[in-house]
């Protein structure tokens, strides 16, 4: 139903000019525009007759908050009209009001506040970048104190506490940073490819501890999941999640729970799918006053329960800005006392599906099943189907090993086994061992549990499992670890382990950073990779150093952005423009805290193949290296 | 075989014969108790020599199996086979443990005709360890009993590839066996085993099989899987009426009918009993006899029994026919009363029949027979009561037991009576008594409630018998385990009874610490039992008691009396209850006057209450 004629049923008769965007990729587009908004661009839409800065801001699908260059006002020859836009199902609205006289007697006071505005925003910006630096060395460094040997007991806790506080004081800096940057317009969403596998674990790994340590009974009940991937931005989205969850657990006192709902929805008529997500607990609510002003930045209820848990006041405000960039909608409902119960909804594209892939190699398997719990095995036994596999249920111990001998009487074996940690008539770790040993080596016996899987590794390999898949169980993930042990999926492992090589042995690395505690932890790390470092204090000694080695001396060279004498943009400028053989291929990486898109776009403008964001994060240090580094690329 | 292997087995046979005990106590006490005594250091000495011999030979063994050269391997299968000669077992749990590591070797050199064999083989030994235990734990082995039997008969696909016809032969009986997984406790596990047997019988009864390896013995295969769908007359017992069991159970029946008439008619000897009786049983579930006539059948076959044959078949003349008698008569209010003369001669002559059994003769049967009885007693108000009955079975097959229990049934007493001087608000609650008044009047009922729930408390040790008279060796962990279940067993078999109802907590929970952390079983709740106090005075005696004579365990050290004392100072609080401990405290002259001739009376006391049935 979102179509033209759709919009023009809802708009057409509004005296205001609107018009109405839909989502395409990352950016949203115009599709419709009522006569009032033909009549002020009668050559194409009206965002064709805007300012480009007014118009990209509106196309990013953002809320307009008038404190980036972009005004709020739209001048034409003969009046002032005030833009706002607003979600609207899964589309965005443009509407324009005419503030001609109130602009006109206002102007200057206006443009103080607006001016006011944006310095609040960069002076906060700053602030936070500028304790942000600092904050990845003592984070960086109390990781790497920690990891030594034999720090006395006293030493460790202290350092425990410096990791915790500092943190917590860095999630905060993070959320003004964040706020800043959405005032500021500078928050794109950047689609990507997105595993909700994935992304779900992610925010289980944080939420599930956060739970834990509250006494909460933390559930996720998983609804229908039409699509697996879809195009998203996955760190916001991420962010989305672990927001209204760590809010939902510090409002809810000990002995309550917060049950998680996730569904996403076939797709529409636009080949949208809708995540819906749902975050309810039981804690302390919020007051009807207080739910007006729930999104507005900085707002915090006053109460006591409410003073005693630490936070900005910013979290909920910046959730709801993220879910109207993506185009999505946030409501919610609460009652003093009796809990609260967030709702979302975002319209995303579905992404690569690979369950044609495993179809065609699975179909036709057998697999045993063993779960006690009904309503788990319904699932369970439906995804398995949806690829074609054959299932055998056994809900107990008994039936499992009736099961096993039944097939072994028939022509047909098992491909694999599907077992939970639990079972009604047998203790699982003295039976699983006599089926891997009925079974042989090499039959697959997948766990399926909601627990961490390093702490229950040592002992359910011990008893013969063979691989973990985490529970709430996704199709891509069952399927995923189905395929590895098909003779297809091997042979992938196989050119895929060929591929890799996590030793980089010989490897010479020029490091270029300042600030001589960031450069400690850089060689820490990077040092347990074998690589041999050399090291320089600004831009220019760098460029220095590359000029004077001979060619191929380094196999990389990682940069700081910021730093005296010659920053890392320059710097890399520079290298490349050197006469020498390889000042044009040699890998470049910029390692800074500044994460912005346009400082991204900055390093690759430079010159610069990759971005590694500071504190340095060892998983992306390394998939980094082994891009430019890895036996393919040698 | 090896020498140690020899050795073991010799030293077994030696502790069977030490445990022989000739059907009861005798009067005089004092060369009774000399030769106790002397019977079980020599018996510790045994247990010790084979403990030490397993460690020292057999043990480092199967930590290495993968290596062994093969020759030893071979003996190591001799050894395990012999360990459990014809019907009996020496060393059941040994056995499985060497099966098992054969499995292991097997496995890991691809020795597939061994894999079979082996895999029966452990199979068997679990179904001999399940049978310790059917009373209180079904299906503790069956669902492995039924992985290795089905892994074995799965070799059936590549019958044409194994030439060895034993080897065939084990795949047959490991088909025919995956019955023996199944319960007859619930449908689904009948029809299952139904369907195992009806497998088995399939390939049984095929030519093409009997073509490709005549010298089996076929119909010896055939007549055993038969066999055992008659085990299913027990689901049909309990009142279920599946038709496709009824009929399968009545060919059955029939099939081994024709097999025994023509066995007698070719050898002149007269039908079993066993399957006479289950051919009537079967009619009787298929409508043809009533119960009246089935009773009367059972009484005819009863009366022929042999009472000096203490084989399977003699087992179940003497002991399962009156379980199964019981059984049917339960069910009916009118024949229950009218029969009651007829079971009372029964169970007593059941009681003379395992008085007479030598030790080298008991079998996990006939302590499976015979715990049946009690799962089945009926007790009249004026008829014998189960209370009697289990104290002449523990002191005609276990004397030993009864000692202890006695100390313990006196000990109790004892210390209850210093409770009613010194605390009596300890009782409080205890058979409804109120109030210290209460108590207080109800002194002499209260004392002798303590005293019979000492003598009861350790009943569920019969099960265990064979385990703690004639232990081989120091005990596996899996022994302990299942030894255990000893409480819930006594709590099972004294709650069935009017006589008895009122001990089963003290039996359930003997063993289970005061402060609940530790004992067994972990289940064992304290709360919503009036009479814990009594169980607490038990289990002080009890674990007194043990330490001065442990009944199961010959090779532990008596302790002195004040050594004794100082360990139930020890548990105060954990173990014991603090007041308790504190009371017994002061007991010790007493108790020190007591010890001086207690065996002496526990053996006259045996020796009196032998025979009154």
């Amino acid at each position: 139903m979102h179509n033209k004629e759709y919009a023009a049923k809802a708009w057409n008769s509004a005296a205001l000019p609107v018009i109405v965007l839909e989502k395409n990729g990352g950016v949203y587009v115009p599709f419709y525009q009522n006569d009032a908004a033909a009549a002020l661009c009668p050559c194409g839409f009206l965002t064709d007759c805007m300012p480009d800065k007014l118009a990209q801001a509106i196309l990013s699908g953002r809320n307009l908050s008038g404190q980036d260059d972009a005004s709020l006002f739209f001048h034409t020859e003969t009046a002032v009209y005030y833009v706002v836009t607003f979600a609207w199902e899964d589309c965005r609205v443009c509407m324009l009001t005419d503030v001609s006289s109130y602009y006109k007697s206002h102007q200057k006071a206006l443009n103080e506040a607006i001016m006011a505005s944006q310095a609040k925003t960069s002076f906060l910006s700053e602030m936070s970048h500028d304790i942000r630096t600092p904050m990845g060395a003592i984070i960086g460094m109390t990781d790497i104190a920690l990891m030594q040997e034999q720090i006395p007991p006293r030493v460790r806790e202290c350092l425990n506490k410096i990791k915790v506080a500092s943190g917590h004081l860095m999630s905060l800096l993070n959320e003004v940073l964040d706020m800043s940057r959405i005032e500021s317009g500078r928050i794109l969403i950047q689609e990507e490819d997105t595993d909700i596998a994935d992304l779900l674990h992610e925010v289980l790994t944080v939420a599930n501890p956060q739970a834990e340590a509250a006494r909460l009974h933390f559930s996720v009940n998983l609804g229908r999941m039409a699509e697996e991937r879809i195009l998203a931005d996955s760190v916001r989205l991420k962010q989305i999640c672990l927001n209204l969850l760590s809010n939902a657990i510090k409002f809810t006192p000990e002995g309550g729970s917060v049950t998680m709902d996730l569904e996403i929805t076939p797709a529409d008529s636009r080949g949208r799918v809708h995540l819906k997500l749902q975050v309810k607990d039981t804690g302390i609510g919020m007051s009807p006053e207080f739910l007006q002003k729930v999104f507005v930045p900085f707002e915090r209820e006053e109460k006591s329960t409410v003073n005693k848990i630490q936070g900005t006041g910013l979290g909920m405000a910046i959730t709801k800005n993220l879910v109207d960039l993506m185009g999505g909608q946030i409501t919610v409902a609460s009652k003093v006392q009796e809990g609260t119960c967030f709702q979302v909804d975002i319209p995303f594209v579905p992404g690569q599906n690979d369950r044609d892939i495993y179809r065609n190699v699975l179909k036709g398997r057998h697999i045993l099943l063993f779960d006690g719990d009904e309503a788990q095995s319904a699932g369970i036994i439906e995804m398995l189907r949806n690829v074609d596999l054959a299932v055998d249920w056994a809900r107990n111990a008994e039936q499992t090993v009736d099961f096993i001998n039944e097939m072994a009487f028939s022509d047909e074996e098992y491909f694999a086994m599907l077992t939970t940690e639990r079972a009604e008539d047998v203790e699982m770790l003295l039976f699983l061992p006599q089926i891997r040993q009925r079974m042989g080596a090499d039959f697959p016996i997948f766990l399926l549990s909601e627990h961490d899987w390093s702490q229950l590794e040592y002992v359910y390999t011990q008893a013969g499992v063979t691989s973990f898949i985490p529970l709430p169980l996704f199709s891509t993930r069952l399927c995923a670890g189905l395929y590895a042990y098909t003779r297809e999926g091997q042979e992938e492992e196989r050119q895929n382990s060929e591929n890799q090589n996590q030793d980089f042995h010989g490897k010479r690395i020029l490091l270029a950073e300042d600030n001589e505690i960031n450069r400690e932890i850089a060689m820490e790390l990077l040092g347990m990779m074998n690589l041999q470092i050399d090291t320089v204090e600004n831009g220019r000694l760098a460029v220095d150093r590359f000029r004077e080695t001979s060619p191929d001396y380094y196999d990389m060279i990682l940069m700081d952005i910021q730093m005296p004498v010659m920053n890392g943009l320059d710097a890399a400028r520079a290298i490349r423009s050197l006469p020498c053989s390889d000042a044009r291929d040699i890998p470049i990486v910029a390692m800074t805290a500044n994460a912005f898109v346009e400082d991204v776009k900055n390093s690759m403008d430079a010159g610069m193949n990759a971005h590694i964001a500071k504190p340095l994060d060892m998983n992306q240090v390394y998939a980094t290296l082994e891009m430019f580094l890895g036996k393919g690329n040698r | 075989m090896k020498e140690y292997q020899k050795r073991y087995i010799d030293n077994i046979k030696q502790i069977t014969a030490l445990a022989d005990i000739p059907g009861g106590v005798p009067s005089d006490a004092e060369p009774f108790l000399k030769e106790r005594t002397a019977k079980r250091r020599q018996l510790a000495a045994l247990v010790r020599e084979n403990t030490e011999l397993l460690r020292r030979e057999l043990f480092p063994v199967l930590d290495d199996i993968i290596s062994m050269p093969r020759d030893e391997i071979d003996e190591l299968a001799e050894f395990a086979v012999s360990l459990t000669p014809g019907a009996r077992q020496l060393d059941i749990f040994l056995n499985y443990t060497i099966h098992n590591a054969l499995i292991v070797y097997a496995r890991h050199w691809k020795l597939r005709d061994m894999l079979i064999r082996e895999l029966y083989y452990a199979a068997m030994a679990l179904f001999y360890q399940q049978s310790l235990i059917d009373i209180v734990a079904r299906n503790r082995y069956r669902w492995s009993m039924r992985m290795l039997f089905g892994e074995a008969a799965s070799y059936i696909k590549v019958y044409d590839d194994i030439s060895d016809p034993e080897i065939r032969g084990f795949i047959h009986r490991s088909m025919g066996n995956l019955a023996l997984g199944y319960t007859n406790d619930t449908e689904d596990s009948n029809r299952r085993k139904m369907d195992a047997i009806r497998q088995s019988l399939r390939i049984l009864n095929d030519p093409v099989y009997h073509e490709k390896t005549p010298s089996l013995p076929w119909s010896t295969y055939i007549y055993k899987s038969h066999q055992e769908r008659t085990t299913s007359l027990a689901f049909l017992r309990a009142g279920n009426t599946d038709p496709v069991s009824i009929r399968e159970v009545m060919e059955s029946a029939e099939y081994i009918w024709n097999r025994q008439l023509e066995n007698s008619r070719r050898t002149g000897r007269p039908v079993s009993n066993r399957w006479h009786l289950t051919y009537h049983v079967a009619q009787y579930h298929c409508g043809i006899h009533t119960l009246s006539q089935l009773l009367t059948c059972m009484e005819e076959i009863y009366m022929q029994r042999d009472v000096t044959d203490f084989t399977l078949e003699g087992i179940y003349g003497s002991i399962f026919i009156p379980c199964m008698y019981a059984e049917y008569l339960s069910g009916n209010s009118l024949l229950r009363e009218a029969k009651k003369e007829v079971l009372g001669h029964m169970y007593r002559m059941m009681l003379q029949y395992v008085r007479s059994v030598p030790a080298d003769q008991i079998s996990t049967s006939l302590i499976r027979n015979l715990m049946n009885v009690f799962e089945t007693f009926i007790e009249y108000p004026d008829g014998i009561k189960q209370k009697d009955l289990l104290l002449q079975l523990v002191i005609c097959r276990n004397p030993g037991t009864f000692l202890y229990l006695y100390m313990t049934a006196c000990v109790s007493r004892m210390l209850t009576e210093r409770v009613l001087k010194e605390e009596p608000a300890f009782l409080l609650g205890v058979l409804d008594c109120g109030s210290l008044e209460q108590v207080t009047a109800s002194s002499d009922i209260l004392t002798q409630f303590a005293y019979e729930s000492g003598l009861f408390h350790d009943i569920g040790q019969l099960n265990f018998t064979q385990m703690t008279t004639m232990a081989a060796r120091n005990w596996f962990r899996e022994e302990k385990d299942l030894y255990q279940l000893h409480t819930r067993v006594g709590e099972i078999i004294l709650a069935r009874c009017e006589s008895t109802r009122l001990y089963a907590d003290t039996a359930a929970g003997h063993h289970r610490h005061y402060d609940g952390r530790g004992g067994y079983p972990a289940a064992y709740s304290r709360e919503g039992k009036p009479n814990q106090p009594i169980t607490d005075i038990v289990s002080l005696a009890a674990f007194f008691v043990r330490l001065l004579d442990n009944n199961v365990d010959y090779t532990r050290e008596p302790l002195t009396l004040p050594q004794a004392m100082e360990r139930v100072r020890q548990e105060s609080g954990t173990r014991l209850a603090p007041a308790l401990v504190r009371i017994f405290g002061g007991m010790e002259t007493q108790l020190q006057e007591y010890l001086d001739g207690c065996k002496e009376e526990a053996c006259r006391k045996a020796s009196g209450l032998a025979n009154t049935l």
